[in-house]
């Protein structure tokens, strides 16, 4: 034996014959060769055998009692689960009529009795050399496909949230559909982020250098969401809409949309004030955020679909974005009471009862300046 | 061993010397099973006998075992009985002088 098969799980072959004898013997040779055997002394204990426990070679007696060698290997090789197991038919020398039989019954092999050790040691041999191709072959082929599904999970992950790219690339090897294809409504909060002055800023530059700035800008929001687990579900534009307890659970979904919005304007501040220095542009965030009951799923044709989120609460959050100014956070009053005591004292205006366009009915805004704030 | 009759020496592989005496175990088992078949007349069992010899004899190194149960395999098909009962006399002697050694 080589280092190479030492190394590597024990090779496993049944023998199957009822004459003890002659399990004996094929057993001594086999395992003096380092393999390890399992016995069988018929067809159904052979079967049973395989079923529980496939072995990677079977030597196998053609007079059984009971369900002939024929019929047990015309049963494993129409079977998809154990097909590819080598099957070596032992059968009489001179019995030609046994040879053609095993063919048609799907042998690989055929081992004459009495059996030589040199003849069986030789057959053995070449069949686990296939057997260590085979299994060399299927592991690199494993690895490839390990390496193919990471490549495509990493560039999903440049367009959907990493966390969504994984649910994908789950979904992916088995055959369920990631997003559970029916819509389903859920409570939520919905977080809209732009950038105040953006018009500005696509009128006095050069496309590649506004596409440039809108990526130094993105980079900083995506990755503020990222750091308190927002799903983003839309970039348009220069803006930006975070999902949280979609399409996972998040108790404190409120919370970290609140933290999350904190974290953008804070962390694109240095940003605005190069940009101010290099441009001669006065830039900042504007978020608006908004909790409530609204439904997600897959919405679009069966060539193009969008997992996204609709509904009151992102058409309220896109309205308090557009309401913002830079550097501020519109929240809606559901969202205001559950994380009113997050918010910094004196710094919490509230803007009375608003009519939200596409709103009949007026609702309580309040606006936290996060930039006074932070200064 | 009989007096009369001098020894059968066969040379066997050394690492099959564990197995050997089991193997002469069924051997007389195999002989005694021939004779009753025989004698019942059963000569679908002394084919299966006959083959099983031929099988498994001449793997241990005894080609004398196979070709007798070679002869009983076919003397079975055609219901041989004074040929079979030839070949288990044969076969009981040939076990009685039968002498092994390793190598």
């Amino acid at each position: 034996m080589n280092d190479r098969t030492a190394a590597q799980a024990p090779f496993r072959v049944l023998v199957v014959d009822d004459d003890p004898d002659m399990v004996g013997f094929l057993s001594h040779m086999l395992q003096r060769e380092g393999m390890l055997v399992e016995e069988a002394g018929d067809g159904g204990a052979a079967l049973v055998r395989v079923m529980s426990s496939p072995p990677d070679l079977i030597l196998l007696d053609v007079m059984l009692p009971g369900a002939s060698g024929f019929d047990v290997c015309r049963q494993l090789k129409g079977d998809e689960a154990t097909a590819l197991i080598p099957i070596v038919l032992v059968t009489a020398l001179e019995d030609s009529e046994s040879r053609v039989r095993g063919i048609e019954a799907g042998a690989d092999d055929f081992l004459s009795k009495p059996v030589k050790r040199e003849e069986l040691l030789a057959r053995v041999k070449t069949l686990r050399r296939l057997h260590d191709t085979r299994k060399e072959l299927e592991s690199r082929r494993l690895a490839a496909e390990v390496q193919r599904k990471e490549a495509v999970r990493k560039a999903f992950s440049r367009y959907i949230s990493p966390r969504l790219a994984d649910r994908i690339a789950e979904a992916a090897g088995g055959s369920g559909d990631p997003f559970q294809g029916r819509a389903q409504r859920t409570s939520l909060v919905a977080l809209f982020a732009d950038l105040r002055g953006f018009t500005r800023l696509t009128e006095q530059n050069e496309v590649g250098a506004v596409v440039s700035m809108l990526n130094e800008y993105f980079a900083v929001l995506t990755e503020a969401a990222y750091q308190h687990d927002g799903t983003i579900f839309n970039m348009a534009g220069d803006s930006l809409l975070v999902g949280f307890n979609v399409p996972f659970p998040q108790p404190d979904a409120p919370e970290r949309a609140w933290r999350t919005a904190l974290e953008m304007v804070g962390r694109f501040a240095p940003v605005a004030a190069a940009w101010r220095e290099r441009h001669g542009l006065a830039l900042g965030v504007g978020v608006g955020i908004c909790a409530g009951d609204a439904i997600i799923g897959n919405v679009g044709s069966a060539h193009y679909a969008n997992y996204t989120i609709i509904g009151n609460p992102v058409n309220t959050a896109a309205r308090l974005m557009q309401m913002a100014a830079a550097g501020e956070v519109l929240l809606c009053g559901p969202l205001y009471e559950r994380i009113r005591d997050l918010l910094p004292a004196g710094r919490v205006e509230g803007r009375g009862d608003v009519t939200l366009r596409g709103r009949s009915e007026p609702m309580p805004v309040f606006a936290v300046n996060v930039m006074r704030e932070q200064a | 061993m009989t007096d009369d009759h001098s020894a059968i020496v066969i040379t066997v592989a050394k690492d099959l010397a564990d197995l050997i005496p089991v193997f002469f175990k069924n051997r007389q088992k195999e002989l005694e099973t021939l004779r009753n078949a025989l004698s019942a007349g059963d000569y679908d069992q002394l084919r299966q006998l006959g083959h099983r010899m031929k099988g498994v004899g001449d793997s241990y190194g005894f080609a004398k075992v196979s070709e007798i149960g070679k002869r009983v395999e076919d003397g079975a098909r055609s219901a041989d009985q004074p040929g079979i009962a030839a070949c288990i006399g044969e076969y009981a002697e040939y076990l009685a002088r039968v002498q092994v050694v390793y190598e």
